[in-house]
């Protein structure tokens, strides 16, 4: 563990993030800092060590980041992906644990928890709070930090609220929304028709608009809700393009004032919806569609599993390997969503029916 | 025994094997060396009286039995109809669509007016007797959603097997690299989790090197795109954590102590995991307690216990057993 190195590493990916908020060029090349990370987290981490030998890669080569070898989501559910000793750990992000009982873990240290701020708060100004000059009030359809310490989704929703909102309200506490409490900042916001940030788990909606079965909410002029995340079987799962008019409707805004957000607790950086399914990448991250086969890169165009450079994921993996497949596009990647299951062949069980038996 | 006119049968078809290897080598995408291996050493013709005659008493009977063979290894047809004639003196089999050749070759070779065959079958125009149907949880779900009240309608859904090794000598990694390669890894006994108790990486070294061999006496299949993803992963996965053993076609993956269990995908991939107790081994086995259809055990006394302490009725076989339980009953006792 080399804390200065990490540091300094850090500033660097930091730079990329206030040269963004400036409206400047990146201040360095994307594939050398992608690079530098790798060679630190080679240096200090010995899993992802073996993951380069294993790939016949030679550190000192290393040039572009396509070419660096990705970390797999289930890596992290069965050991420490971090490059600093536990000591050091200032807090600990957890998935919701979908996958066979096992929760994926994404330690960060003081200096990882500033960069996810910096990060998470520069690129969701740019689209949550875009033409709002003014701090507004913030619901969040989801549990407070204190309920939930452990998610990185809830600690980007705090963050948010820290940054854009003028009040917060949390207005989940365990399986229950405070329905009222959203009435009565509503109600509050309307009398001075003041825009509102609405920051929603796509579930929470579910739930949401099934408790209000034909009724409408109308939020004020100019407010946006942030849906993000999948249904974890925690409602009903709705189809996307369903949902989004589900939402526009009960809330009485229009569809382009839904904003998709598509993050992982295993990343830093987070990529958010420009039209259905299409997201686009900050300056400092970069999803690539790579072959299942081979992980490399696919033709523009193709569908491959996406293989994401996150250049904030200083001290845990650069290069992660999700499970969701996707496609370049003009400006961005298509979301196509996991893997279909080809018709298994044999009674082999797989991982899904499991889960919908327990 | 009418039972026993089925087993004939499937020897008969063994020895005519040439015939129907070839359908059935493009309808399952095993090799040829694969589906020879589950013809010889898998169908169960050498089921004896005894073995017939618990299928037969332990079997609860009815007038009629409809069986929907939907995913399951093709030889699973010989059991699934010897149960279905066991309770019933009327028999409608309706083959898999994918994969029906060697269910459809079974019942002719049979000739036992009693069994027909059906290729199309409208679930809700069954109204009596029961309907026996093999494949994933949707299907059985949608079947008994189909299915007329008066009708019983008994699952046999998918599974995977998990073994329990007690010790390790040379038998126990070659009894169950055997287990691993029939099917592909495809059935629903087909081990995917070892647990050890001991030195799990020189078992894991153990088991890599007799996969090894028999990759090149019965080669792999087929491997469909999405799988191979799901192993580019799970080889990468384990690489980051701890140890994989990457043969020419299969990976042993060596978990670090401690760590939860990740379930492989099938085609010869065996997570390989240290425990320190039976008891230990049943926890780490909890989250996929509703998925283990078989143990396997170097030591039979330690599968007892292991399946004690998941609290599950299932069968316990010896390495190198667990694709052949005797032809006494379903394979799957959890229902």
């Amino acid at each position: 563990m080399d804390l200065a190195k990490s540091n300094a590493l850090h500033a660097r990916a930091r730079a990329f993030v206030a040269a963004f908020e400036r409206g400047d060029p990146a201040p360095e090349a994307f594939d050398v800092l992608a690079c530098d990370i790798a060679r630190y987290q080679i240096e200090n981490s010995e899993g992802y060590a073996r993951l380069v030998r294993a790939r016949g890669l030679d550190p000192k080569m290393l040039v572009e980041a396509t070419a660096l070898p990705p970390v797999p989501t289930d890596a992290f559910k069965l050991t420490r992906v971090a490059t600093f000793d536990e000591a050091e750990t200032k807090t600990v992000f957890r998935t919701s644990g979908t996958t066979i009982g096992a929760r994926g873990s994404h330690p960060m240290r003081d200096e990882g928890v500033a960069t996810y701020d910096a990060a998470a708060v520069a690129y969701g100004r740019r689209w949550l709070m875009r033409d709002l000059e003014e701090r507004v009030p913030v619901i969040v359809l989801g549990p407070s930090p204190d309920d939930a310490p452990d998610s990185s989704l809830v600690h980007m929703c705090a963050a948010f609220a820290a940054a854009f909102g003028s009040s917060v309200d949390y207005v989940i506490e365990g399986d229950i929304i405070d329905v009222s409490r959203f009435d009565e900042r509503v109600a509050y916001a309307l009398t001075d028709e003041r825009p509102m940030l609405v920051l929603a788990t796509s579930f929470a909606l579910v739930h949401f608009i099934e408790g209000m079965d034909d009724v409408q909410f109308r939020l004020p002029a100019r407010s946006r809700v942030m849906q993000t995340g999948g249904f974890k079987g925690k409602s009903r799962e709705v189809e996307p393009h369903a949902l989004r008019a589900e939402v526009a409707r009960i809330f009485a805004i229009p569809s382009p004032a839904i904003i998709g957000e598509y993050g992982m607790t295993e990343l830093t950086s987070q990529f958010y919806e420009e039209r259905e399914n299409a997201y686009v990448e900050p300056p400092w991250a970069r999803v690539i569609p790579v072959d299942p086969d081979t992980l490399e890169p696919v033709e523009d165009g193709e569908v491959g599993i996406a293989k994401i450079i996150d250049l904030m994921n200083v001290d845990s993996a650069v290069a992660v390997l999700a499970s969701d497949r996707v496609r370049r596009i003009a400006g961005g990647f298509e979301l196509l969503g996991r893997q279909p299951g080809a018709a298994p062949r044999g009674c082999s069980i797989a991982i899904d029916e499991i889960l919908g038996r327990s | 025994m009418s039972t026993r006119t089925l087993v004939n049968a499937a020897r008969r078809l063994v020895e005519r094997r040439a015939t129907i290897i070839p359908a059935i080598v493009e309808s399952t995408g095993l090799t040829p060396e694969g589906v020879e291996l589950a013809l010889t050493k898998h169908l169960e013709v050498e089921a004896t009286d005894d073995e017939l005659a618990r299928l037969e008493a332990s079997t609860p009977k009815t007038s009629r039995v409809t069986v929907i063979l939907s995913a399951n290894v093709f030889v699973g047809a010989l059991r699934a109809i010897a149960v279905a004639r066991a309770a019933a003196p009327a028999v409608v089999v309706r083959p898999s669509r994918r994969d029906p050749t060697f269910a459809r070759a079974l019942v002719e070779e049979a000739a036992d007016p009693a069994i027909t065959i059906a290729d199309d079958l409208d679930v809700a125009a069954i109204v009596e007797g029961e309907i026996h149907v093999y494949g994933r949880d949707q299907t059985i779900a949608e079947v008994r959603a189909k299915a007329s009240p008066r009708v019983v309608v008994r699952g046999h859904g998918s599974g995977m097997g998990v073994a329990i090794v007690t010790h390790h000598d040379e038998a126990s990694a070659r009894g169950l690299a055997e287990d691993v390669v029939v099917f592909d890894q495809r059935g629903c006994l087909s081990p995917r989790v070892a647990l050890v108790l001991g030195d799990a990486s020189s078992f894991a070294d153990a088991l890599h090197e007799e996969l090894e061999r028999l990759d090149a006496a019965v080669p792999r299949g087929q491997v469909p795109g999405d799988e191979r993803a799901a192993i580019g992963s799970y080889v990468a996965t384990m690489t980051y954590a701890s140890r994989a053993l990457v043969g020419r076609s299969h990976v042993v993956g060596v978990a670090p102590e401690g760590s939860p269990l990740l379930l492989p995908p099938p085609y010869r991939h065996v997570h390989v995991a240290p425990v320190a107790s039976i008891e230990a081994a049943a926890e780490s086995l909890g989250p996929l307690v509703h998925g283990i259809a078989t143990i396997g055990a170097n030591d039979r006394a330690a599968g007892d216990a292991l399946a004690r302490a998941l609290g599950i009725r299932v069968r316990v076989s010896e390495l190198g057993r667990m694709q052949r339980p005797p032809l006494d009953g379903p394979v799957d006792l959890r229902a």
